[in-house]
């Protein structure tokens, strides 16, 4: 087939991480999933319980807010990097991306640092005359918890979003301006149709991850907070739970991401498509 | 715009510097800032029997995380990237968006139901844990390793070696090797800084004297201020290192690559 | 040493592009070009003499001895790539010894033969450098003195100047040439341009969809081209659809012309082929064609377009029914012109 390298020299090479993702990835995920549908009564008990329904509206919250907040923000940060040179560029892409590695446990802690009960930002804005017990909670929301998410996604947007600005030509809107458009309205009518493929890859991306993390919502809040994940680990965790609704909840929770990924690969490939 | 990127560096900087300071203030409850200067939190962690333990835990698992990654994952992406066409590029795209598709939480509960049967009984080993950064951090290496070999065009120095009579384990000894070699390195260090992070797979397969340092990491939030502060400066700075170290290396062979072109 | 294509027909799994029953062979130290169009077949060629690929059917012949299951590095053949292909992390003596170090030569030994051969090239000075501190031209020379190292049985050239400037082109083309000849090896050289075609090889293979649509030296390329595509992508030239009236004369859209209808009877549909050379400026012609009539050659017109090329104009003249394409190195106007009955060439009609 190719000279680089025989079938067999190939098979040999792909062998082992072919075993180790089946062993430690495909068996475990398709025992979560057999279990939700070798008991049929499962979803049932799912269904009828108030809790998973609660998580499910806060999940879809986080899921839509956190990727869209991260989403502008990211947006913003990508057009300002673009314009540096590529020193500054390398430098603050660098630094930009950092928050990628970091444990969901760094970004809980400091959040509470800065925007808890008794953090930097509500005793700043309690000397101001804002309750800070509700300043205080806001951080402990869906909201905020999509806020302190943000941290970790806005990185990735910038990641996804840079290189599709950095492929559009700029002379264009130089040329929409100079047939009359305003800064705005080129910015609209020319740049965003361009690179809305890669802006709803990064939405689909972050929203994937938002709607599966649970290790920063957990720091911050314990699992007071009704989201899906936090709903998935009390059940998980506490001994003696219904393990088949548990893989119920599962399934739910891979069938949202895999949708969302689904939708932005396939805006992606058409982004692509036409691209080139 | 500039406006949005200053608020948000701001935004990226402030609770890192927040848990800095805390780290060094001897008390802080209520007040603005903490008050006072001490080395003591830091001592404290690095007497704290349950934290050296847990840190040495966390950094055997980023050695073996990483080599196995090396072992598994190289040749897989070799692999891929040669076979690349059709199904298999379809195969490795599958790969990259698995570990998204599936929430590290639902790999969790998959773990506890797989590996505490009788016939597969390793829940709370170390080993386990160690299978399961390779999982989490495999696609890492593999989406990484591919991209440098297409951009290397790493093909055709295979096909020039082999006109000059290089067989196919002198050109991986000769070629594959020496030229991949900075993108093996930048990968490995990203995949530390993720392995060192890791939280949500192993706060719940991990056993009690093998839980790496993230996960002893959240008791620590329930005590001190000043305690738990050092503490997550400690995985922070760890992260940071690998990290950062992964972008120059990666530069650094990027823009020797340039200075070729 | 010959290398040689036997009924060689390949297709791309999947794919309709390929090359169809070709055959070829390239003598000792002779060096044939292929050209083509991209798309036309002519780098299949190369990957299948270099076992990059393997025919569907047909033999690939190496000195005598059929190679075409081999893989490549049992072909003992010296290629240099388009893009060069030089190690980035070997100095230019490792590149060049690199195919006597797989060979298992000695050290040292392998880096006399590396800087001779680099010393051949003209770049034994840099022996020590990265391929990274070289200019495009003098990766060329690198390369080549690379993939004749280690005596291969023959050389394969792909597009081996299309990343060079202009101005370095020609030098570099004299420069191969010289080590090619030095050699006295086989030599096939993949190539789109026709210029450099004609400038070095000794016979030239003309490639279209995939087919060899002629094979000949450079000389019979242009002047006695296979049909009008051969004309039309070897050198510049006029084609006019016409049809042959009587012996001798054939009718075409600017008139009758006289020349050689041998081999073709009256009536038979042909495609009339003039080198724009080949057409004479006649400063006294106009009364001239006049009195001859068009069947005497003679044509007048106005100036469409006057291209000055420095040695020579290119000039479109529009004539009653048409346009004629000439090339003089005279600096005066032209009105008319005369197209001799012996430059004329038939070529079967599209």
């Amino acid at each position: 087939m190719s000279v680089r390298a025989s079938r067999k020299a190939l098979a040999a090479f792909a062998l082992p991480g072919c075993i180790t993702l089946g062993l430690f990835f495909l068996l475990p995920v398709g025992t979560v999933m057999t279990g939700a549908l070798t008991d049929g009564g499962a979803f049932v008990r799912l269904v009828n319980d108030p809790v998973f329904w609660n998580g499910l509206k806060g999940t879809l919250i986080i899921g839509t807010a956190a990727p869209l907040f991260s989403l502008v923000v990211g947006f913003c940060i990508a057009l300002t990097l673009a314009r540096l040179a590529p020193k500054a560029k390398t430098a603050a892409l660098i630094a930009v991306s950092l928050p990628l590695t970091f444990s969901g446990l760094i970004v809980a802690y400091g959040f509470i640092l800065l925007l808890g009960r008794a953090g930097f930002v509500t005793l700043l804005l309690a000397e101001l005359g804002f309750d800070p017990a509700v300043v205080g909670g806001f951080i402990f929301s869906p909201f905020g918890l999509g806020i302190a998410y943000s941290y970790y996604l806005v990185p990735r947007v910038v990641l996804i979003v840079l290189p599709a600005i950095g492929n559009f030509d700029r002379n264009q809107l130089i040329a929409a301006r100079s047939l009359g458009a305003g800064a705005a309205r080129a910015m609209i009518d020319v740049m965003l149709p361009q690179i809305a493929p890669s802006l709803v890859a990064a939405f689909c991306l972050t929203s994937a991850v938002a709607i599966g993390a649970y290790g920063t919502a957990l720091a911050l809040v314990g699992t007071q907070v009704n989201i899906l994940p936090l709903v998935l680990y009390s059940k998980i965790s506490e001994t003696g739970t219904d393990l088949p609704a548990a893989s119920a909840a599962s399934l739910v929770l891979i069938a949202i991401c895999v949708l969302i990924i689904s939708l932005g690969e396939a805006v992606g490939r058409k982004g692509k498509a036409s691209g080139a | 715009m500039p406006i949005v990127a200053i608020a948000y560096f701001l935004f990226l900087f402030s609770p890192v510097l927040l848990l800095a300071l805390g780290s060094f203030g001897e008390s802080w409850s209520n007040t603005l800032l903490p008050t006072g200067f001490t080395w003591r939190w830091y001592e404290e962690v690095a007497a704290d029997p349950s934290f050296r333990r847990a840190f040495v835990t966390s950094l055997q698992i980023v050695g073996i995380t990483c080599a196995l990654n090396v072992l598994i994952g190289l040749p897989l992406a070799y692999a891929i990237q040669v076979g690349a066409k059709g199904g298999m590029r379809f195969a490795a795209r599958l790969v990259t968006l698995l570990p998204v598709a599936v929430p590290d939480l639902v790999l969790a509960f998959g773990f506890i139901l797989v590996f505490s049967s009788d016939q597969l009984p390793w829940l709370g080993s170390f080993w386990l844990l160690a299978a399961g950064h390779l999982v989490l951090t495999l696609p890492y290496t593999v989406t990484a390793l591919v991209a440098d070999m297409e951009q290397l065009r790493l093909d055709e120095y295979e096909h020039a070696a082999a006109t000059l009579g290089a067989p196919f384990l002198a050109r991986i000894r000769d070629i594959v090797f020496p030229l991949l070699s900075p993108s093996l390195v930048s990968s490995m260090l990203t995949v530390a800084a993720l392995s060192i992070g890791e939280f949500q797979l192993s706060n719940l397969i991990a056993g009690f004297l093998s839980r790496p340092y993230p996960v002893v990491l959240l008791q620590a939030f329930y005590g001190a201020t000043g305690f738990a502060c050092a503490a997550t400066i400690v995985l922070l700075l760890l992260a940071t290192l690998a990290s950062l170290a992964s972008s120059l290396t990666s530069r650094l062979s990027k823009t020797k690559k340039e200075a070729a072109a | 040493m010959t290398l040689r294509y036997e009924n060689v027909s390949f297709t791309y799994p999947g794919a309709k592009a390929g090359i169809f029953d070709i055959s070829l062979e390239i003598g000792k130290g002779e060096l044939l070009a292929i050209i083509g169009a991209s798309g036309s077949g002519k780098s299949t060629i190369l990957k299948l003499l270099a076992g990059f690929v393997s025919p569907d059917r047909g033999r690939i012949v190496i000195d005598e001895k059929d190679v075409s299951a081999l893989s490549p590095e049992a072909r003992r053949l010296g290629v240099v790539f388009q893009n060069y292909a030089l190690f980035p992390h070997m100095r230019l003596w490792e590149n060049v010894a690199y195919p006597l170090k797989v060979r298992g030569v000695s050290k040292t030994e392998r880096r006399n033969c590396a800087v001779e051969m680099l010393d051949r090239v003209g770049m034994k000075s840099r022996a020590d450098d990265l391929p990274a501190a070289l200019s495009g031209g003098q990766q060329q020379r690198v390369a080549l003195a690379r993939a004749l190292v280690f005596e291969p049985q023959g050389l394969l050239l792909d597009e081996p100047l299309s990343a060079l400037d202009a101005s370095l082109r020609v030098e570099m083309r004299d420069e191969i040439l010289r080590v090619q000849r030095a050699s006295g090896i086989a030599t096939l050289l993949v190539t789109h341009d026709q210029e450099e075609a004609l400038s070095i090889a000794d016979k030239i293979a003309v490639m279209r969809d995939g087919r060899l649509i002629q094979l000949g030296t450079p000389r019979e390329l242009y002047e006695t081209p296979a049909d009008a595509y051969v004309a039309g992508f070897v050198g510049q030239s006029n084609l006019w659809p016409g049809m042959i009236r009587a012996d001798g004369v054939v009718e075409t859209g600017i008139g009758s012309l006289a020349c050689d209808t041998r081999g073709h009877k009256p009536g038979d549909a042909v495609t009339v082929f003039i080198r724009p050379e080949r057409i004479v400026p006649s400063f006294d012609g106009a009364q001239q064609s006049a009195d001859a009539g068009r069947a005497g050659g003679y044509f007048s017109g106005s100036v469409a377009a006057d291209r000055y090329l420095g040695p020579i104009r290119r000039i479109d003249l529009n004539v009653q029914g048409g346009l004629i394409r000439l090339e003089t190195h005279l600096r005066d106007a032209v009105t008319s012109v005369h197209v001799p009955a012996d430059a004329i060439r038939l070529l079967p009609a599209n």
